[in-house]
């Protein structure tokens, strides 16, 4: 491996992929093609957002990777390891103290700031796939704003089940444009997403493409009008660990039944150390 | 009480990694030379799938690998784009391969010969010591080919298609070109309409198995391909560079390849109303005829969606095509299941815990 490469990515790569995050925050929710370099990681573990942010962080950034509110799961051991191999920037797990978080399937509880970027990990870029899997169909859909196929399982599904059957990966209209996928976080931080401080990438690095939605930017999940948008709820549940309420939670089997702690490892860590 | 470990992960990640070494670990023991010439099939795969031509870097992933080709080839992929990109090569010509072996079943006797050359097709796949697999040719005088004792040494034969006759004589339908220059999928993922270059490409790297896979749906049912072989050619390619400043040529190397032309059906070619044949070509890094078959087999389909009945067209989808014969994208995808996903199940549980409630609402 060429060592001498800041960031791993070979520079003309860096450009086009800098190229495409200028284009996405130009085009809210719009999904740029991008050519997607294969990463020294498996395709589909996360290479989209690990690109951005290798072609994003400069030497003065503070890194924090997340998988699942945890700074310590496998892949973002993984990750944050290679990263810092080929950048030697400085990480944390703090959220406040983090210039770039890249993260899998969660946003984290603290508040994001105008000086900070989250970079999610994206499995499914396209919103319209479960619909409409053709490639073409789909940006015809877009430019017509043509959604009536989404209308259409969104009705089925609250016929048949009263709500939605989409848990995670809820569709989400972007400025009041473009319909899009946000990753697989939970319907608990797709409010989250809404008028957000932080400018916030996506990079799908299997399906290649590149989209984002830039601070202060109208997020609304796709329901119908009479129709509350129903969040994940924890009613009566407080993390055993550190004592919250009204966050997400992870619940946990063990031998003596339920257990429930904060999914934010970092959240919950500052307020065993008594920061809140 | 046993907390989700928050910090606890590195640890465990690299006891995985130092357990899968030590499982591993007598490849490095293995020769060099032999591993790569005498596995050179699996090097082959490695060389095309990874999308790199080079050997030793392909023994060397060959080896972190345990031997396992798919992932094998993630490790040139990832190698390559570490690379700067100093220019692209002269376009090569298949027409121009050093052929080491070369057939047709289209033809009994073609120009130049059937050239057998090195091939498992006439095994007999028997285990153990059997007089199938001992040696008859020892007392041949003719054997070598030409003197030398190796296979990229005894050939000397260049010999165009031997469906060039026929393309001779305008019975073989063309395919128009639209495109100045080739595409180039590692730098723009086309979008559709598909240029057939970049589904050629996307093809010369996908994975044998899955190639294979499409193409048997269209052989056996989904479909209606059942082409000839028109020219089955492997051998070696020279690669020349032009200079981007003094405009001269230059051979960097060569680089070992198989390449397969299959004749379809035949068809009105509406240039100019005449019924002629069909072709579809394959291409692809070292010695693979399972895979250039294949190639050659899709590239049919997807050009004549006509010959295609009944059923879904599957292997004439370039929508199909293109998104799923690449390995290091669906092995990545198909092994990813295996990282956490309980933020996700929780949100899944939910809804579902939801719909049962509204369930039962409906049934008292």
């Amino acid at each position: 491996m060429n060592k001498r490469i800041f960031a791993f990515i070979d520079e003309d790569a860096k450009k086009e992929i800098r190229r495409a995050i200028l284009k996405a925050v130009a085009i809210p929710g719009y999904t740029i093609p991008f050519a997607s370099r294969e990463m020294p990681i498996t395709r589909g573990w996360g290479t989209g957002g690990l690109q951005i942010t290798l072609s994003t962080l400069v030497e003065a950034d503070t890194l924090k990777v997340i998988d699942q509110g945890c700074d310590g799961s496998v892949n973002a051991v993984t990750m944050r390891n290679f990263i810092t191999s080929v950048t030697d920037v400085a990480t944390t797990t703090i959220t406040g103290e983090a210039s770039i978080i890249q993260t899998r399937h969660r946003i984290p509880e603290t508040p994001l700031t105008e000086d900070q970027i989250l970079v999610f990990q994206v499995p499914y870029p396209e919103v319209l796939t479960t619909v409409e899997p053709d490639t073409a169909a789909q940006k015809v859909m877009h430019a017509n704003h043509d959604y009536g196929k989404m209308w259409v399982l969104l009705y089925e599904d609250t016929a048949q089940f009263g709500d939605s059957r989409i848990s995670h990966r809820y569709p989400v209209e972007i400025n009041g444009v473009y319909l899009m996928d946000p990753s697989p976080i939970p319907k608990y931080d797709i409010p989250r997403l809404h008028n957000n401080s932080a400018l916030m990438l996506f990079g799908a690095g299997r399906e290649k493409r590149i989209y984002a939605i830039p601070p202060y930017t109208s997020v609304q999940p796709l329901k119908f009008e009479d129709r509350e948008f129903s969040r994940e709820t924890f009613p009566g549940i407080r993390c055993e660990r550190c004592g919250a309420a009204g966050v997400f939670f992870d619940q946990v089997y063990l031998d003596d039944g339920i257990h429930y702690y904060c999914s934010d490892t970092d959240f919950c860590d500052r307020n065993v150390a008594g920061e809140r | 009480m046993s907390y989700v470990a928050v910090k606890g992960g590195s640890r465990a990640i690299g006891a995985a990694k130092s357990l899968l070494q030590e499982m591993i670990s007598p490849a490095w023991k293995l020769d060099n030379n032999n591993l790569r010439d005498g596995f050179s099939f699996a090097i082959d795969r490695i060389m095309g799938e990874g999308s790199l031509y080079s050997p030793d870097l392909a023994l060397e992933a060959f080896k972190r690998a345990g031997g396992d080709v798919m992932d094998a080839s993630i490790y040139l992929r990832a190698h390559r784009s570490s690379c700067q990109r100093i220019g692209c090569a002269d376009m090569v010509a298949g027409s121009r391969m050093r052929l080491v072996r070369r057939i047709s079943s289209t033809f009994k006797e073609i120009i130049g010969g059937q050239i057998l050359g090195p091939s498992s097709d006439y095994e007999i796949r028997l285990l153990g010591r059997n007089n199938h697999n001992t040696a008859s040719v020892a007392d041949d005088p003719e054997y070598p080919a030409k003197g030398g004792t190796r296979t990229d040494e005894c050939g000397d034969f260049y010999f165009g298609s031997a469906l060039q006759p026929l393309r001779n004589d305008n019975l073989i339908k063309l395919l128009p070109n639209h495109e100045d220059k080739p595409h180039d999928v590692t730098r723009i993922f086309p979008l559709p309409p598909y240029p057939r270059s970049a589904i050629m490409q996307i093809m010369a790297r996908g994975e044998t198995g899955a190639m294979l896979a499409f193409s048997y749906t269209s052989m056996r049912g989904y479909g209606d391909v059942h082409p000839t072989i028109g020219d089955l050619r492997l051998g070696y390619l020279e690669v020349t560079f032009t200079h981007p400043f003094t405009g001269g040529t230059a051979v960097i190397g060569e680089i070992k390849t198989t390449a397969c032309e299959t004749v379809g059906s035949f068809i009105r070619d509406p240039a100019d109303g005449t019924m002629r044949l069909t072709t579809g070509y394959g291409f692809c890094f070292g010695y693979n005829e399972t895979k250039a078959i294949s190639m050659s087999i899709l590239d049919l389909a997807m050009n004549y969606p006509g010959f295609t009945i009944g059923g879904s067209q599957v292997a004439a989808n370039p929508e199909m095509i293109i998104h799923h014969v690449d390995a290091i994208e669906s092995m990545g995808f198909a092994n990813h299941f295996k990282l956490p996903h309980y933020v996700t199940f929780q949100a899944d549980l939910q809804v579902y815990q939801k719909a049962r409630r509204q369930e039962e609402k409906k049934n008292e």
